[in-house]
């Protein structure tokens, strides 16, 4: 049983290329060039473990159908965007979309990308990730513990569950929005010097080389990223 | 006729004294000189009071004067009786005398109030010239205009003028408006402005107005237009003089719009100088990567067969570096042209410049093997505590990796470091930490006025450094180091420097700083972006 991807873009040789490149990985891929077109697919045909959207389609950005998607039944789904610049990016990671892309990028990067999706698939069905070890770090949210290298660093509830929910979408990329919504509450979503301030004691306790950390990763304009956990 | 009116704001009390002076006189004196010259006294007397009189009442007060002294001092006295021929030569004579010299009178006191008014006119007019020369707004010009056509008006002065271009409909937002007037002083000043001609009396157009419309005439067409309410007293030098007081005005509004249509012509004119030199850059540095990128896809599918496994990475790598310096050079085109474009909105944040320079450093090892034995070493140092920056995060690490990236391909073998530190500047060189430069002050900028800190980041290298002859243009657009091409290890021609470093003053500046250039002292180049530092959130 092949992974079934859906494949929304409007260029006929980027698509044809990501298609074959995604065949050969041993996915089934549908494709489709627009909204309505993938609407049509996803209507009458069983529904894709996974679908890739470009953004900047001729017929709208896709938000609707993200909105369609998360609500049906939590299809991982990651954003294609043609810029760095791309307010709509962010708004429909805010929106749950799983991650992104930025054109230009390599197969390598998408195809890591996805299988991050797929494994964090229905989480809303599956028990959640509790447990993260990765490169001497180990991080268990049940028993409220962080062990690096062998001795265990003590967190402040604050930078605890900041990890713990980076930990939960470990190999994704969290926004700005979602992090200070998660950890300090709704009505702080603006408050983005919290966050800054939080995330440098973190990569202070945690990482060899805080300027150049290897784990927790910034997406500038965006967000963080824990590196995927083993 | 002017000369049959009364003096404005002259009493006739001195004309009554010098007669009765006069009267007296002529009393003590009879009976002691003859009747010739006692009626000398009377011609002076008339002489003297036409000085104070219009010349109808000094016509008629002579008359009197001669008739009483007929009555008098002739004899028969007590009647008006002439008996010599003699005495009535006299008395026909002193009247004529008296006559003559009231007309006389009167005209040269006519022309001296005549060149009085003319001349306070001209006072008026050069003075008004002079202010509006000084106020180089619409807003602080037209008060002046107000001020100045005030003592000609009976009500409050209403004015209209445009602020730039006459727009299509009568719209307020174009012009501006004082002394608030009602509807139908509203659309007769537009009507005026439009139509560019005086209405009111005596204009010839809308004789029955109790007010006068006068345009504010430039030399092409009319600027404004002002509404006088008529003063009690008409002439006709009151019109002309508000008519050039208000072209003035216009003329001052006409240098304005001249003066921003050329501002204007010369902007696009710039703006289209810096496209064309955009557009050959894009141009050129797109060629040769195609080129490239063409020359080893091409070799790929028509030689495939005959080439080694190492010599087929070889071109796929080839194809991909050639591709992902494309997609930067791109990037920092764009950027460059939405930098330049006015009224640029950036994404400003609180970002922490030991997150920016991670997300750097890990972007330029993805780009490149940079942890093989014999790559460059390319590290970090922040000073501990540093501030956070208000600052666009994209942006921002765009202008480190354009700089990196340079380090890379011009000092490729030496220690490359990224130094972000804290400077006090005690006289700034830098601008105002408000933002963008005033529109205008592109090139020039003065610092603020006060101490402040500022935020450097460094990117450092060890490599041949820039020749002096480049160091100040380093950072111009589309300026690229012929020289240093040569100096390059590998000797092949260094592209997209030029857009990089440009795209990198822009933005810096766009954040309120600047990027400067110092070379090391011993040897290297330090490309430096300084920005401001605001305060800090709580």
């Amino acid at each position: 049983m092949n992974m079934r991807v859906l494949l929304i873009e409007d260029d006929k040789e980027l698509r044809a290329t990501l298609r074959d490149a995604l065949q050969v990985e041993g996915y089934a891929v549908q494709t489709a060039a627009s909204l309505c077109e993938s609407r049509a697919l996803l209507q009458h045909d069983q529904a894709p473990d996974l679908v890739l959207l470009d953004l900047g389609l001729p017929d709208g950005d896709g938000e609707q159908l993200l909105a369609e998607l998360r609500r049906s039944k939590g299809t991982p789904v990651l954003v294609i965007s043609a810029r760095h610049q791309d307010g709509s990016k962010v708004r429909l990671l805010d929106a749950g979309a799983d991650d992104y892309l930025v054109k230009p990028f390599s197969i390598g990067e998408l195809l890591a990308r996805m299988r991050v999706a797929l494994r964090h698939r229905g989480t809303l069905l599956k028990p959640a990730i509790t447990r993260y070890e990765r490169d001497g770090l180990e991080v268990d949210l049940a028993a409220h513990k962080v062990v690096l290298n062998g001795g265990e660093q003590h967190l402040t509830p604050t930078e605890f569950k900041l990890l713990a929910r980076l930990v939960r979408s470990a190999g994704q990329v969290v926004t700005h929005r979602a992090l200070l919504a998660d950890v300090w509450g709704p009505e702080f979503t603006e408050h983005t010097q919290y966050l800054r301030l939080y995330m440098g004691q973190l990569r202070a306790k945690l990482e060899a080389d805080p300027a150049d950390p290897q784990r927790l990763l910034t997406e500038p304009g965006v967000g963080y990223r824990l590196v995927e956990g083993h | 006729m002017e000369l049959l009116k009364p003096l404005p704001g002259k009493h006739r009390w001195p004309a009554l004294l010098v007669w009765a002076l006069g009267w007296l006189a002529m009393f003590a004196l009879d009976g002691r000189v003859d009747l010739a010259n006692l009626s000398m006294l009377l011609v002076m007397s008339a002489a003297l009071a036409s000085l104070w009189q219009p010349v109808p009442a000094s016509m008629l007060s002579s008359l009197l004067a001669v008739m009483a002294f007929n009555w008098c001092f002739v004899p028969p006295r007590g009647s008006f009786a002439v008996d010599l021929r003699s005495h009535a030569l006299l008395l026909g004579s002193m009247l004529l005398l008296s006559w003559i010299s009231s007309i006389l009178l009167a005209r040269l006191r006519w022309q001296a109030l005549v060149a009085q008014r003319h001349a306070a006119q001209a006072e008026a007019l050069r003075r008004l010239a002079d202010r509006l020369r000084d106020a180089a707004q619409p807003a602080e010009q037209a008060p002046l205009l107000v001020e100045a056509l005030q003592p000609l008006s009976a009500g409050p002065v209403q004015l209209l003028c445009l602020l730039d271009q006459l727009p299509a409909r009568n719209d307020d937002a174009a012009a501006l408006l004082l002394g608030a007037p009602d509807a139908d002083a509203h659309d007769g000043l537009w009507a005026c402005l439009r139509a560019g001609q005086a209405f009111g009396p005596g204009t010839g157009r809308y004789e029955e107005l109790p007010a006068w419309y006068l345009p504010m005439r430039g030399r092409q067409a009319s600027h404004g237009a002002v509404r006088i309410a008529l003063p009690g007293t008409v002439d006709t030098g009151q019109r002309e003089q508000a008519q050039a007081l208000s072209d003035l005005m216009g003329q001052a509004l006409e240098r304005r719009v001249a003066e921003r249509s050329t501002q204007r012509a010369h902007d696009e004119a710039e703006g289209q100088a810096t496209r064309n030199a955009l557009l050959a850059a894009i141009s050129h540095d797109y060629r040769t990567p195609l080129a490239t990128i063409l020359g080893a896809a091409s070799a790929l599918q028509e030689q495939g067969d005959k080439l080694s496994a190492a010599q087929r990475r070889r071109l796929v790598e080839t194809v991909m570096d050639e591709t992902r310096s494309l997609s930067r050079f791109t990037d920092n085109t764009l950027q460059l042209a939405r930098l330049d474009a006015p009224g640029v909105q950036l994404k400003l944040d609180w970002e922490s410049a030991e997150e920016l320079v991670g997300a750097v450093l890990r972007r330029v090892r993805q780009r490149r093997a940079l942890e093989a034995e014999d790559g460059p070493k390319l590290r970090a140092r922040l000073e501990p505590e540093l501030p956070l920056l208000r600052c666009d995060a994209l942006l921002l690490t765009q202008l480190l990796e354009n700089l990196v990236d340079n380090a890379l391909k011009y000092a490729g073998s030496s220690g490359i470091e990224i130094l972000v530190r804290r400077e006090r500047v005690e006289h700034p060189q830098g601008r105002p930490a408000s933002g963008p430069p005033p529109e205008g002050a592109k090139e020039t900028w003065g610092g603020p006025a006060f101490p402040c800190d500022q935020l450097v980041l460094a990117v450092r290298d060890r490599g041949p450094g820039v020749p002096p002859a480049w160091r100040q243009r380093i950072f111009e657009v589309f300026q690229r180091g012929q020289e240093l091409d040569r100096q390059r290890p590998d000797a092949a021609p260094a592209r997209g420097a030029g857009v990089g470093l440009a795209a990198c003053r822009a933005i810096a500046r766009a954040h309120g700083g600047e990027m400067r250039y110092r070379a090391r002292s011993h040897g290297g180049s330090s490309f430096e972006c300084w920005l401001p530092v605001a305060e800090q959130p709580t």
